[in-house]
């Protein structure tokens, strides 16, 4: 049974998104459980990518693939964990702030997050702060992220916590922020819950910040 | 007036920055400047260990010119040691080869999806057609058009930056082949004249820029380069 779970597994590390849903239907037309194939195939294969590209062994566009493959076979995934009952384990808002566009590495995050079972609500780049204010009350997130790239739109961060409180949502939604300018300091001098080095990371974050870990 | 500093000087330095600096240093210490592969800037955790390792490795107590900004945080974490370092306090190597943090913010706040190009980078560093170029051959090309797409396809601007006019006319020709392929994007091509004046001042070691810490941080012996060091102040 555990020799689909391994190619399942491959698949993802490989970026190999052309086969990736196939072999997803393969598993369901197995009869495997869904949320084993997700458990023990695909996401087996998204935390190696994830330690590889922590330990810089893996780079951008490896890791693009990957999430992508990961996110072609989830499409063929999700109706039947849906149907078996299976919840997101949370919901995320994620946006690259206001006077920037790098979005890369947020969209990993994103990717990264889905493939552990969150719902993800990506609002984009260059997103002001009555952008993350409306998608809060709409969505009604666990948690916000945002991401910025250089020390001066790191500011926005600042701008957007200020609006949340503002609006009264605050303390609704857990903070996390990411990408160059950013570390621990930087998360109490904002005002923010946490910070992530990179993607992996900021998957144990958002899993530790909805009680997984 | 007091007396220059004695101690002697080393230069640690991107490649990106290599003709810029070998131009502007003193000889003497432009002929024992170390430069560091371009590369290292996507390995922000091997480029704070292999930058380490260098200043590590210098015997003699020295003031070691850094070219590099906090590039992706990979210098936040570095120690000093014996030696004093003096970096630009700058994101990344955009506002040096502008010749000033202003210079950098504007363009940014103009135009925040510009990819720069100069001398160094299309020499020794990389640019969205060379990614193209070698990542097609590992993935074919429908694939690496797909992960190109999903890293450029923000971009508005390709702006070559150029210190002098001279530096313009003669990087133009690859710069504009690379705004060709970029063009997929719908960006535009721009030319920017920099300045060589961020690094002028890096490698002036007259006792007055010692002290200036409005463009450089400098770090003491035993201290160590933190982030906020670099938030524009």
């Amino acid at each position: 049974m555990s020799e689909i779970y391994q190619q399942l597994s491959t698949i993802i590390i490989a970026g190999d998104d052309e086969n990736a849903p196939g072999l997803v239907q393969k598993a369901l037309d197995e009869g495997l459980p869904p949320i084993e194939i997700l458990d023990n195939g695909l996401l087996v294969g998204m935390n190696e990518v994830s330690a590889r590209f922590e330990q810089e062994e893996m780079f951008v566009p490896e890791v693009l693939l990957a999430a992508k493959a990961m996110h072609d076979g989830l499409e063929i995934l999700r109706p039947h964990l849906v149907e078996t009952g299976a919840k997101p384990v949370g919901k995320i808002v994620l946006g690259t702030v206001k006077g920037d566009i790098h979005d890369i590495g947020k969209n990993l995050v994103g990717m990264m997050c889905e493939g552990a079972g969150f719902e993800v609500i990506n609002l984009g780049f260059d997103v002001d702060p009555e952008k993350f204010v409306e998608a809060v009350k709409e969505h009604q997130p666990d948690i916000v992220g945002m991401s910025a790239m250089l020390t001066t739109t790191m500011i926005a961060m600042g701008y957007t916590i200020k609006a949340l409180k503002e609006a009264g949502l605050r303390d609704t939604v857990k903070v996390i922020i990411g990408g160059s300018p950013v570390d621990a300091e930087i998360v109490d001098r904002i005002g923010a819950d946490g910070y992530a080095y990179n993607s992996p990371t900021a998957v144990e974050l958002v899993k530790n910040l909805v009680g997984m870990t | 007036m007091s007396s220059p500093i004695k101690i002697p000087t080393v230069i640690i330095a991107c490649r990106v920055l290599q003709s810029m600096l070998e131009e502007l240093a003193p000889a003497e210490v432009a002929g024992n400047a170390i430069f560091m592969d371009y590369g290292l800037h996507r390995q922000p955790g091997k480029m704070t260990h292999e930058l380490q390792e260098k200043i590590d490795g210098i015997e003699t107590p020295s003031l070691i010119l850094m070219g590099y900004g906090l590039c992706g945080k990979g210098l936040a974490g570095i120690k000093s040691g014996q030696h004093t370092l003096k970096i630009p306090r700058v994101d990344d190597c955009i506002a040096i080869l502008l010749g000033s943090r202003q210079a950098y913010r504007r363009e940014f706040s103009a135009v925040p999806g510009t990819y720069y190009l100069s001398k160094g980078w299309l020499e020794s560093g990389s640019h969205p057609l060379k990614e193209y170029e070698e990542l097609a051959q590992k993935y074919g090309a429908e694939k690496t058009d797909w992960i190109m797409d999903q890293q450029y396809q923000h971009y508005e601007r390709l702006a070559l930056v150029g210190h002098s006019q001279n530096d313009l006319e003669t990087y133009r020709p690859q710069a504009q082949k690379v705004a060709r392929y970029c063009e997929r994007w719908g960006m535009r091509y721009e030319e920017l004249l920099g300045s060589d004046e961020y690094v002028r001042q890096l490698v002036d070691i007259s006792e007055a820029s010692a002290n200036n810490d409005k463009n450089f941080v400098i770090i003491l012996p035993g201290g160590e380069i933190h982030l906020e060091q670099f938030i524009q102040k």
